[in-house]
């Protein structure tokens, strides 16, 4: 009888995977995810959908997305379409009403903070992978950070009254945690302050701004699109003329394009960490601007 | 940090002192300019002390700026959405449905001639001519209706090989968005879950044409049909979800059942023979399972079962049988989803009660086959495929394309421009035993395009 009762229980462990009080929070992203986490602590269980490795773009709906969102209280996601290629077909297969648009678990953080690159012409792919809605990348600007932290702090608190005052205790003690750090991290980085830097993707427009660098475009000649020779000729001459002294890229991308203007002009190539999660060590929203500073600090930049 | 700060510092005091000594007019008293630089200096890091405490302070005062309401969004638990707020659609703010147009145009040779050609593409969207084909032109509009379903269609057209257009809609069909326990109820016109590769439209193909055995167990248009489905996602530890459908028999894309009357199979000519109650549909079954094996390989493992009525008699049935692996690698680090291994085989075997028990002829058909397929996507937008076949029919079948014995090597390589075009170069090795020249080597060239919505990939 006994070994029933285990059986059943670790059955039911095994089938529901967590305490029934907890918050089952799923993600799109690591940097949500470690958001959700300081803000949620010992209330939610946290799983993001995609790993920090990989470029979030670019997933497909995996049958481990898909069993996720059907067990999702809140689905947290950076929106401005960066997941539409996969989020989709994850939500439609997952059949759970709670976390679809229009849900009371479905929060699109892209709608809790400014975001930078809003399209106002007409687009047209010809332009490539441009994002109408607005730049998606800024989780990498800490002060958002907050806004986003606040913005789930409140979801929870309406999705879980009982833990109410503990989210919002712990949105606040994240917000005076990010202030502390930025003066460190703004101090650190301060050297790059008017510095020219060249990013591969248009993805650290949001950190550019957060720090003061002056970003001096991309190397893809098109967002998505890989640069060809003869557009990395032309950047090598932009480089020198303009004297640009820093090309940051993701780790993710083929960095055979970003070496050869570094043999060719000496520019320093930083590969910086663009999620929590890109390399082990960054666990926590701070590890990833530490990372960020640390990255820096390795090329000699700063 | 201190020591990168410093060496600025100290650099910017040395420049300093340097530009000093090359300007003539003072550079008699060098300790005196010493003095001054260190003074300037100690100006400097004043000034950037008293910069950073404002640099703060206007942190301050920027994340005042920052924090728009959180919640901007009207929220409201489905049950009690009002339509309007949960018609938004996210993926496309401008547009509450999404609308797409696929296309594409294949050119090829072969060392047969256009009849025997269409013998071996039997698939309704495969290039069947030596020259020129539009095999598949497709509309696609799809969205949320309200808080309770969503919906789509497919509309395909094509040009035949005597330059005739046909449209047909493909597929049009709701889904439940609500249901509790993890159900959902489809229903219309739709493509059944039998297997992987059934339910995919052209543009999703990793090949210029459809798999062998799909053509003969399914017709020349996939197997698809009016009906319902209910599909149970299970609390297990792992994805695992049953589907339970029936369709309507009838007509050219239930080919191995009721069919389209004067059609034959194995000789056996299809008669008039309606739906006359429950059992007279095709009913079909899949439990589909998925595990993400580690953090860099998914694999997915489905079994399909289905069963209806033929017309070669009053009361004679067909029974389909499947099983389908899908394998995927993908290192941590990649981009764009590249590189990645995709490894994806089906099995399927058909039994066919030809003609009535009583009758003097009576047998049953059956007939089997497999195609296995490995993608191996070696740089950003690059991929090679190869893919091997084989089909085959029990019984005195040599001269029949349809239930003959058949295999096929198929390595191709596509270049993607972008996520929405690609560029495809195929080779098909051909061994048929209804074939004069029992092989035939065909090599197509592909361009495929895509307009309109952003589509979300399943795996």
């Amino acid at each position: 009888m006994k070994s029933f009762a285990f059986l059943a229980t670790v059955l039911a462990v095994l089938a529901f995977g967590k305490p029934a009080t907890a918050l089952n929070v799923v993600t799109t992203t690591t940097d949500l995810a470690a958001i959700a986490r300081a803000v949620g602590g010992e209330h939610v269980d946290v799983t993001s959908l995609t790993r920090g490795t990989r470029d979030p773009h670019y997933a497909e709906a995996k049958p481990s997305m898909i069993r996720s969102v059907f067990r999702a209280d809140v689905l947290l996601l950076v929106g401005a379409e960066l997941e539409i290629g996969w989020l989709p077909a994850a939500l439609q297969a997952g059949r759970n009403a709670k976390v679809l648009p229009g849900g009371p678990g479905y929060l699109d953080l892209s709608e809790t903070v400014p975001l930078l690159d809003v399209q106002t012409g007409a687009i047209t792919r010809a332009m490539g992978d441009v994002h109408a809605a607005g730049n998606p990348h800024y989780w990498l600007d800490p002060l958002r950070g907050i806004s986003m932290a606040k913005a789930v702090a409140a979801r929870f608190a309406r999705l879980d009254p009982a833990h109410a005052s503990e989210y919002e205790m712990a949105s606040k003690a994240f917000e005076s945690a990010v202030i502390e750090r930025m003066k460190t991290w703004r101090a650190a980085l301060a050297p790059l302050k008017g510095k020219k830097v060249l990013q591969y993707h248009k993805s650290f427009v949001y950190l550019g701004e957060a720090f003061r660098m002056t970003l001096a475009g991309e190397v893809e000649p098109l967002p998505g699109i890989a640069p060809s020779a003869r557009h990395l000729q032309r950047l090598i001459a932009r480089i020198k003329a303009e004297k640009i002294g820093v090309l940051i890229m993701e780790p993710y991308y083929d960095r055979r394009g970003a070496e050869f203007l570094r043999d060719k002009t000496g520019i320093t190539v930083v590969v910086l960490p663009h999620s929590v999660g890109a390399s082990p060590e960054i666990k926590t929203y701070f590890d990833l601007f530490d990372g960020i500073v640390a990255a820096f600090r390795k090329a000699k930049v700063i | 940090m201190k020591r990168a700060f410093m060496r600025r510092v100290f650099f910017t005091a040395a420049l300093s002192v340097s530009m000093a000594a090359a300007d003539p007019a003072s550079a008699q008293d060098s300790a005196s300019e010493l003095k001054q630089a260190v003074q300037a200096l100690r100006d400097q890091m004043k000034k950037m002390q008293s910069g950073y405490e404002g640099e703060i302070k206007r942190l301050e005062t920027r994340l005042q700026t920052l924090e728009k309401k959180p919640e901007t969004t009207v929220v409201q638990a489905p049950s009690s959405a009002a339509g309007e707020t949960s018609r938004v659609d996210v993926f496309s703010k401008q547009s509450p449905i999404q609308i797409g147009l696929n296309g594409n145009l294949i050119s090829g040779g072969s060392s047969v001639g256009n009849e025997a050609l269409g013998n071996l593409q039997r698939g309704h969207h495969d290039p069947k001519t030596n020259g020129f084909s539009v095999s598949n032109v497709e509309l696609f509009v799809g969205g949320t209706v309200d808080p309770y379903f969503d919906a789509q269609a497919n509309i395909a057209l094509q040009i035949d090989s005597e330059g005739e257009t046909s449209i047909e809609l493909e597929e049009a069909f709701f889904t439940t968005r609500n249901l509790p326990g993890g159900l959902q109820v489809k229903g219309g016109q739709y493509f059944t879950e039998f297997g992987r590769a059934n339910t995919q439209h052209p543009h999703s193909w990793s090949f210029v044409d459809q798999p062998v055995v799909l053509s003969r167990l399914f017709g020349a248009d996939g197997l698809r049909s009016q009906g319902a489905r209910v599909s149970w996602l299970t609390p297990l530890p792992w994805f695992s979800e049953f589907t339970v459908g029936a369709q309507n028999a009838k007509g050219e894309t239930a080919a191995s059942f009721l069919g389209e009357e004067g059609e034959d199979i194995g000789g056996f000519e299809l008669q008039e023979r309606g739906g006359r109650n429950f059992s007279d549909l095709l009913w079909s079954a899949r439990w589909l399972n998925g595990v993400d094996l580690s953090d860099t390989v998914s694999a997915n493992l489905g079994f399909s079962g289905a069963v209806g009525p033929n017309a070669t008699g009053s009361n004679t049935n067909t029974y389909l049988l499947g099983m389908d692996l899908y394998m995927k690698w993908q290192p941590t680090r990649s981009q764009g989803g590249f590189p990645f291994v995709a490894w994806q085989s089906e099995i399927m075997g058909r039994k066919y009660e030809a003609l009535d028990s009583g009758d003097p002829d009576h047998k049953n058909l059956h007939d089997w086959g497999f195609y296995t397929q490995a993608l191996w996507g070696f740089k950003p937008g690059w991929v090679a495929g190869l893919r091997l076949e084989h089909a085959d029919g029990r019984g005195n079948n040599a001269d029949d394309p349809f239930r003959d014995s058949r295999w096929r090597v198929s390595p191709n390589l596509t270049w993607h421009p972008t996520e929405f075009s690609k560029v495809r170069l195929q080779y098909n090795r051909d061994w048929a035993q209804h074939l004069a020249e029992k092989s035939a080597d065909t090599v197509w060239l592909q361009l495929e395009y895509s307009l309109g919505s952003h589509f979300a990939h399943t795996f």
